[in-house]
């Protein structure tokens, strides 16, 4: 027994404020970003070898930077107030800079997403169809325009590099959790959405473009170094706390040293990690999805951890605070609602913009699948 | 109307959106700073001294609060933190008051996108929850977990020091029940106050000073371990632990 002991008898719980839904925000614009970069060799720079992983990201930045604000508007707990944002002035809030930053990112990628479908656009209203004229339409007449494409895809790189900036930002200036508040945190949600990006590819890769084996080969090969990336900065987090170096990171790393959950948390991340660079690294060709899938897992885990775990730390209080689930829209059905938003602009976006086809034979196009539902309609 | 009473201090009600929009533009020019604040008369700094020593732990300021300000079920402005504490095989209990601060740097307010939150000239920190978007920005920000999300509002809720009492020439409801005369509330701008005396003289601690924050809630004897984030057994009872959807008001 020890001398010398304090129990905590009566104290306030403060349930998490920032909800599931943040998560699946942060989630989603991660993966946008993530993808948009990972667009931007095969369309704006115009280099062909990329094309075709090129246009599996563009997928995934569209989709998810189409989802991502739904999400984040759910997350107010006022959200018809979304507009309070736009009649003030508040650059000392990383919040209000999002609210900025966010219109201007999504505007800049759907101007790109155009630019570099105009050229299938085009080929569609070439086809002899009712829907020939919309599409024409909506080509306005044009074709490929590299200059074009690389302009559009240069604003909309400036608008996601200003978006993952504020992302990070907005959680690292909190000094109230010190968790959180590391100059890591940015650069470990850009690290962490660059690889679920990645994943994300190497999924629609398997069911919504064809299966194409160089688009997996060389989107494991990324995979690969943006985990290396990940583990890295993971270990610089935990070096600057374990030996003391920084007092934030040891305190961060002290709130949460003691808890079995965290242990266990930790070991899940390193193996999260660990396991899809390994296999990315061994063996890049015929494990797409296995690796796609861990890697998005760990992405969206990265957030729930920092946004759920973090917050579960108490600020004044002893232990942890308890967080159970709940059913409904605060909780599991966000979560569910949000995925399900996303899996709409995905057939959305794949019915009017058909993934290129390929002779495959059918088990390529998994029935089950949206995308094969898709492809098997047209 | 009986609810607007803890958002007196919004006054034009339905014109507060270009009143806030008005205070904030300065923002850009100052962040932070004092010029920012706004209603309130700045001849006064409220602020509170709790006298640990004088403290029961009876709970009867957190039952007077949520009665005064129409606190929800399960959320608390203030609570009074108790602790059992072994020493050398002696047990004794600990009670700590805790409340919104009225920071004189609260972290609380330059994160809020909206300006819903601010800081009044007489030191007093409020939302207007006619204009707060229940972004929780602000409850993130806050180091000593005094904000929280107000389920019925749907908007950031706090202390206020009893503001509504304080302009009416009343002590806030907690002091104002507080058995043992533990906390003594009055302006640190008076040097002839009881708190201005009882901080001169009395060799007040704040929680958590590292942060910053430069609270404006101090704190006689203070045992330091209870400071910051409290290093011990979690607490027993757990009045949150009911989500709110079940609450028969939710």
């Amino acid at each position: 027994m020890m001398d010398n002991h304090i129990v905590e008898v009566i104290n306030v719980t403060r349930e998490v404020a920032w909800l599931p839904w943040a998560v699946q925000y942060f989630f989603l614009i991660g993966l946008s970003v993530g993808g948009l970069l990972l667009s931007l060799p095969g369309y704006a720079f115009a280099k062909e070898e990329w094309r075709k992983l090129g246009r599996t990201a563009l997928l995934v930045a569209l989709t998810c930077g189409l989802a991502a604000p739904v999400a984040l508007l759910s997350d107010l707990h006022q959200p018809g107030r979304f507009w309070h944002f736009y009649v003030v002035l508040r650059p000392t809030s990383w919040m209000w800079w999002g609210s900025v930053f966010i219109p201007l990112y999504i505007t800049g990628l759907l101007v790109y997403g155009w630019t570099c479908f105009r050229e299938e656009l085009q080929a569609h209203g070439r086809v002899d169809s009712r829907l020939a004229a919309l599409y024409r339409l909506a080509a306005l007449n044009g074709g490929r325009n590299d200059a074009l494409i690389r302009a559009a895809g240069l604003f909309a790189l400036a608008g996601a590099l200003l978006v993952a900036l504020y992302t990070g930002a907005e959680v690292a200036v909190v000094k109230a959790r010190p968790l959180w508040h590391t100059p890591f945190l940015p650069v470990q949600f850009l690290m962490t959405a660059l690889a679920g990006a990645a994943g994300l590819v190497l999924v629609l890769n398997r069911f919504a473009a064809g299966n194409d084996r160089a688009v997996e080969v060389r989107a494991n090969r990324l995979l690969a170094g943006f985990l290396g990336g990940v583990m890295l900065v993971g270990a610089l987090w935990l070096a600057l706390g374990l030996f003391g170096l920084d007092t934030t990171h040891a305190e961060a790393l002290g709130s949460v040293a003691g808890s079995e959950a965290w242990h266990v948390t930790a070991v899940w991340a390193v193996a999260a990690t660990a396991l899809p660079f390994g296999i990315a690294v061994a063996k890049p060709a015929g494990t797409g999805l296995l690796t796609g899938l861990i890697a998005l897992h760990g992405a969206w885990m990265f957030r729930w951890t920092v946004f759920i775990g973090g917050q579960s730390v108490p600020k004044t209080g002893a232990g942890f605070y308890d967080y159970a689930l709940p059913a409904g829209p605060e909780g599991l059905l966000g979560i569910v609602g949000t995925a399900g938003l996303w899996l709409f602009l995905l057939i959305a976006l794949t019915a009017i913009l058909p993934s290129p086809r390929r002779p495959a034979p059918g088990p390529a196009r998994a029935p089950q699948t949206p995308a094969g539902t898709v492809a098997a309609a047209e | 109307m009986d609810r607007s009473r803890r958002n007196f201090c919004l006054g034009a009600g339905a014109a507060t959106i270009g009143a806030a929009t008005a205070a904030a533009v300065p923002a850009a020019a100052a962040p932070g700073a004092a010029s920012l604040r706004r209603d309130g008369d700045p001849a006064h700094r409220w602020a509170m001294v709790v006298d640990m020593g004088k403290c029961v732990g009876c709970q009867a300021c957190t039952v007077a609060c949520i009665m005064e300000n129409d606190v929800p079920e399960n959320s608390f402005r203030t609570i009074v933190s108790t602790y059992e504490v072994t020493e050398q095989g002696k047990a004794g209990s600990y009670m700590l008051p805790r409340l919104c601060n009225h920071c004189e740097k609260p972290p609380c307010i330059p994160v809020c996108p909206t300006g819903a939150t601010f800081q009044r000239r007489d030191g007093i920190v409020v939302v207007d929850n006619t204009v707060c978007v229940g972004c929780a920005y602000c409850v993130q920000a806050c180091p000593y977990d005094a904000r929280f999300i107000n389920h019925e509002t749907q908007t950031a809720d706090k202390c206020t020091f009893c503001v509504h009492r304080v302009e009416a020439g009343l002590l806030p409801a907690c002091v104002e029940t507080c058995v043992g005369g533990a906390r003594v509330f009055g302006d640190l701008n008076d040097p002839d106050s009881a708190v201005s005396t009882l901080v001169r003289e009395g060799n007040p601690k704040v929680l958590k000073p590292e942060q910053g924050t430069q609270p404006r809630v101090f704190y006689l004897g203070l045992d330091p371990r209870f400071q910051g984030k409290v290093d011990g057994t979690q607490t027993l009872w757990r009045p949150s632990a009911q989500p709110h959807a079940q609450k028969e008001h939710a």
